[in-house]
């Protein structure tokens, strides 16, 4: 038994130091932020974002880029995630690699939380300064209240130079500039130094006598009042008055030296302005809508029809960031993520023209590996099995018309 | 050596063994503490301590108090009724401090690169040393958990106050006025720490006005004499010897 005993210890330890060493040895880049593992169905019923647009792929430390674009929030918002009524637009990056300098919402600044509306399309950018070299994958981001965040695509940025060199210069409204990276730090250091140091001197005051053991016998004797002498009762006195007195001294000098605080700013931002969308002239019933788990593939049988005066053609399917194109009528100019673009994802039975008035009844695949990269197949494991998306169309002179679809999925296994 | 002998030949030998003694439990307690106290103080304080937009005159000022006298009251009991060591406090603010500062400055500067002007901890030095000098003083209980447990809540805001000021100076940014702490809390991205978790200058206290920070600090005081009472009893108890039999002493 014994023998036994020893060979599992020995076999723990031996397992125990692989482990570590493996640990010290293989140190992967954790680059993601888990979007993929979000459920599909919070990203394909939730906020839409087209249009984006990242304007650089590289950034020089001190140097500023943006994300830019529009987000839609979907009407069919699905009913295990709260509503948007408290959001915020945020950027997924890990930590603060860039520095935020700003963010606007239908052109408002909005550094607090927002309200937005179910059904409305809103324009947003995000002005960011390059802080940490490196590359890292950028997102926009909103975080809902009660629902999480909600990443939207994310593309790669690489940052060069040095944070060494970072600097973040603000003016204030009583007049001076200052680096915000490094303003206040060694205030911060020298006020905790010296309480940091006033409490070690008062433990080393009581530490450099007898503690535990002759202490411990006298109190059992009977004789704890002989522990506390007059002079210990003197330097208390002492440190009590001297503590009350560094902070009387430290508030009146601090008050003197900025006499002009304001309280931290909160609050949440409503009326947030949204866009006009083209008025729809083209109308969309999902017959049926299927996934083919081994095709990796997205059908819908759709009817279409076309009450505007100029014939029609879909051009894109747009779910969960992922653009399923048809290159015939639609090509992405934007350096959009490869990852997240299928270029000729998507087939439509007949995709000529709908002439006005016209109703046409198509058969629509999109059909790309992101469907698996991206998780999005994973749908049929959720709670609410729907599928939801942006259909773009295109009439004869090249504008587009975004229609909103959101149908039940079914999946197919063979 | 029979067991009824002594370990140690002579009193010099005894002091040495007991010195030892002392600077052993001295070390073990201290971060003991430090990782209990840490955690507690992480768990209950959270994002009020780690982040300055969310040390505000209202919350921070109330929270942080209240769930920071635990440990100081729990060890205070302990170290006074066994030992008459008037540190109890002290040493807990000691450990919590060194453990936060490591976690701050290895964490969140040296590992995501928060700038430590944002993210270093409160400071609660001066609650715990009119603490201590108030149970050495009056040797009561009572005396400490009322007039200390008020004090600890109505130090803390001054206290800090020389550290956080000039972080509560106005900016114009963008058409938007904000402090300098909420422009930090802006220019460094939070992915999972959006603006509407922020729990500052949410409540009814208006009829103050600005000068919300002393009532915010009055009602922490007299939440910490509860809280107080409760963990001196919590520290008492872990204190007592009654779980070891006396044939193993």
């Amino acid at each position: 038994m014994k023998i036994l005993k020893d060979k599992v210890a020995k076999l723990s330890f031996v397992a125990l130091l692989i482990t570590v060493t493996a640990a010290m040895f293989y140190v992967p880049t954790a680059s993601a932020h888990g979007e993929k593992s979000q459920a599909a169905f919070m990203r394909m019923r939730t906020i839409h974002w087209f249009d984006l647009n990242w304007s650089k792929e590289e950034v020089p430390v001190n140097d500023t880029m943006t994300i830019s674009g529009k987000f839609y929030v979907f009407q069919g918002w699905p009913e295990t995630v709260d509503k948007p009524e408290v959001s915020f637009l945020n950027v997924g990056i890990p930590g603060p690699v860039f520095i935020r300098v700003g963010s606007w919402v239908g052109g408002q600044l909005v550094p607090r939380s927002i309200s937005l509306e179910l059904g409305e399309t809103y324009e947003f950018k995000v002005l960011l300064k390059a802080r940490r070299p490196g590359d890292w994958h950028v997102h926009a981001m909103m975080n809902v209240q009660g629902g999480g965040p909600i990443i939207g695509p994310g593309k790669w940025v690489t940052i060069t130079g040095s944070m060494a060199s970072f600097v973040n210069p603000i003016t204030t409204l009583t007049g001076e500039t200052l680096d915000l990276e490094t303003y206040n730090l060694g205030n911060t250091y020298f006020w905790h130094g010296l309480w940091y140091s006033i409490g070690l001197l008062w433990l080393v005051y009581w530490a450099r006598k007898p503690m535990f053991v002759p202490r411990s016998i006298a109190v059992e004797a009977g004789k704890a009042d002989s522990l506390i002498s007059a002079t210990d009762k003197k330097v208390a006195m002492g440190f009590a008055a001297g503590t009350i007195a560094i902070i009387a001294f430290s508030m009146a000098s601090t008050n003197e030296k900025f006499p002009i605080t304001t309280p931290l700013q909160a609050g949440l931002l409503r009326g947030m302005k949204t866009i006009e969308m083209p008025a729809k002239t083209v109308s969309v019933k999902i017959e049926d809508a299927t996934y083919r788990v081994p095709g990796r593939a997205m059908q819908m049988t759709m009817t279409i029809t076309n009450n505007g005066d100029s014939g029609v053609r879909l051009g894109e399917f747009n779910t969960a960031g992922v653009r399923f194109l048809d290159p015939e009528v639609s090509v992405d100019e934007s350096g959009y993520p490869d990852d997240l673009l299928a270029e000729e994802g998507l087939t439509v039975s007949d995709n000529s023209p709908i002439a006005p008035g016209q109703s046409r009844t198509v058969q629509v695949t999109a059909s790309d590996a992101a469907w698996e990269v991206y998780r999005l197949a994973d749908l049929i494991y959720d709670p609410d099995s729907r599928f939801a998306g942006l259909l773009f169309f295109y009439d004869e002179a090249g504008n587009r018309q975004m229609v909103t679809v959101d149908a039940p999925l079914i999946p197919s296994f063979i | 050596m029979s067991a009824s002998q002594s370990a140690v030949r002579s009193r010099a030998e005894a002091v040495k063994a007991s010195r030892t003694f002392d600077w052993l439990i001295l070390f073990t307690v201290f971060f003991v503490v430090l990782g209990g106290y840490h955690i507690h103080y992480m768990l209950t304080g959270g994002d009020w301590d780690f982040w300055t937009d969310w040390k505000d005159r209202r919350l921070w000022v109330t929270v942080a108090p209240i769930v920071s006298i635990t440990f100081p009251a729990a060890v205070q009991a302990c170290l006074w009724y066994r030992y008459r060591l008037p540190f109890g406090a002290v040493v807990c603010v000691l450990g919590l401090l060194l453990g936060e500062w490591v976690n701050r400055y290895l964490n969140f500067w040296g590992w995501t690169y928060f700038p430590v002007n944002f993210c270093f901890p409160s400071n609660l030095m001066p609650g715990a040393i009119v603490l201590d000098a108030i149970l050495m003083l009056t040797g009561s209980v009572t005396v400490t958990a009322v007039v200390g447990g008020l004090a600890w809540g109505l130090l803390f805001y001054p206290g800090n106050w020389p550290i956080i000021a000039p972080l509560h100076v106005p900016v114009e940014y963008n058409g938007m006025m904000m402090t300098l702490a909420d422009l930090q809390g802006y220019h460094y991205v939070r992915t999972g720490t959006p603006e509407y978790i922020r729990m500052v200058e949410k409540g009814t206290l208006r009829t103050f006005g600005k000068d919300v920070a002393p009532v915010s600090a009055f009602f922490s005081g007299f939440v910490s004499i509860i809280i107080y009472f409760l963990w001196h009893f919590f520290g008492k108890w872990f204190a007592q010897t009654t779980f070891i039999s006396s044939e193993s002493l």
